[in-house]
């Protein structure tokens, strides 16, 4: 860390300028475009599971909608719900800050991470109702029939691919709370809002992986 | 990297909150369609529509929640490389997966 960075004031009304830059808005093009060089990064880490799940449904698709029937539609549905209004909660938090309306921006970021937060305890609901259903693969999975091995297939997807996004909202529950702090204490306004933009940045993401995860795990086969 | 310099002290521009409501009960409605569908039996079809809403939902939160419409060409493109290759990836393995023919040993 530079002298320069190291005696920067965090809550400046305007962003603090580093050496390399012109100006702060050109600042905020790069961190954005930084932001999204590590989301492209995210979408590929999701990616290798959609990969995995895309050729074994192809291989074992009856299995695979017996399997989705376990799952919880109407609580996979609320989640989806829950996540959709969060991301648009975030957005108007951004919007929020700035126009310089902190405590209604904190407010909002505080809904966010509250409806962030039931997203997770509605996923431990299901989680436990699965364990009770004897379908944790590895550790207790009771299945028997033609599709036993699909669906302990699909649960094996399912469980990375729910369990790594789970990990996602939780870190970035973490990271809207903090910014509830931040923004309660006047750290960003109209001419400082690169952090709040970049933290509601992944949340969109964390939606999107969402908003794919939801019919390849809950939608499959319901008509059957 | 002149060519990323812009006003500094600009006030930031902001859409009303009309639109963000407006795309929320749109993302919802397409919840709700594909929630709905899913319980018909329209064979392949179902997969198709629930992907094409996914699509459909993910360029909503994109252009609106994610400011995309308003931002400039280079991010642009950073947005869209990880769908890129993420397709890419997925194209090339069924490409394997698809054409794979068994080969019964010759013993």
């Amino acid at each position: 860390m530079n002298a320069h960075a190291a005696d920067v004031n965090w809550n400046a009304k305007s962003a603090p300028l580093e050496e390399q830059y012109d100006d702060a808005g050109q600042q905020r093009v790069a961190a954005t475009l930084g932001m999204w060089v590590f989301l492209a990064t995210e979408v590929l880490f999701f990616g290798v599971l959609f990969a995995s799940y895309t050729i074994f449904r192809m291989l074992y698709p009856d299995g695979f909608a017996a399997a989705s029937r376990h799952t919880d539609m109407v609580l996979g549905t609320a989640e989806t719900a829950v996540l959709l209004t969060s991301s648009c909660l975030i957005a108007l938090g951004v919007r929020a800050v700035k126009l310089d309306q902190n405590r209604l921006a904190a407010g909002l970021l505080a809904c966010t991470a509250g409806l962030g937060l039931a997203f997770l305890v509605m996923h431990g609901f299901e989680y436990h109702k699965e364990y009770t259903e004897h379908l944790i693969p590895g550790v207790d999975f009771v299945q028997h029939g033609p599709y036993a091995r699909a669906v302990e297939l699909f649960f094996c997807l399912y469980y990375c691919i729910t369990g790594f996004h789970s990990l996602h909202v939780a870190i970035g529950v973490a990271a809207i709370l903090v910014l509830v702090v931040r923004v309660r204490h006047g750290s960003f306004g109209s001419q400082r809002y690169t952090t709040p933009e970049l933290v509601a940045l992944y949340w969109h993401l964390v939606d999107i992986v969402w908003i794919f995860v939801y019919p390849l795990i809950y939608l499959v086969g319901r008509s059957g | 990297m002149s060519a990323l310099s812009t006003s500094s002290n600009a006030k930031p521009r902001t859409m009303p909150v009309r639109h963000y409501l407006w795309v929320l009960a749109a993302l919802l409605a397409l919840l709700a369609l594909s929630a709905g569908s899913s319980l018909f039996k329209l064979g392949m079809l179902n997969s198709i529509l629930n992907f094409g809403v996914s699509i459909a939902k993910t360029l909503l939160v994109m252009a609106v929640f994610m400011h995309e419409t308003e931002a400039r060409s280079l991010t642009r493109i950073a947005s869209a490389l990880g769908f890129v290759w993420l397709a890419i990836l997925i194209t090339l393995s069924l490409t394997d997966f698809l054409t794979r023919v068994p080969v019964p040993p010759p013993w």
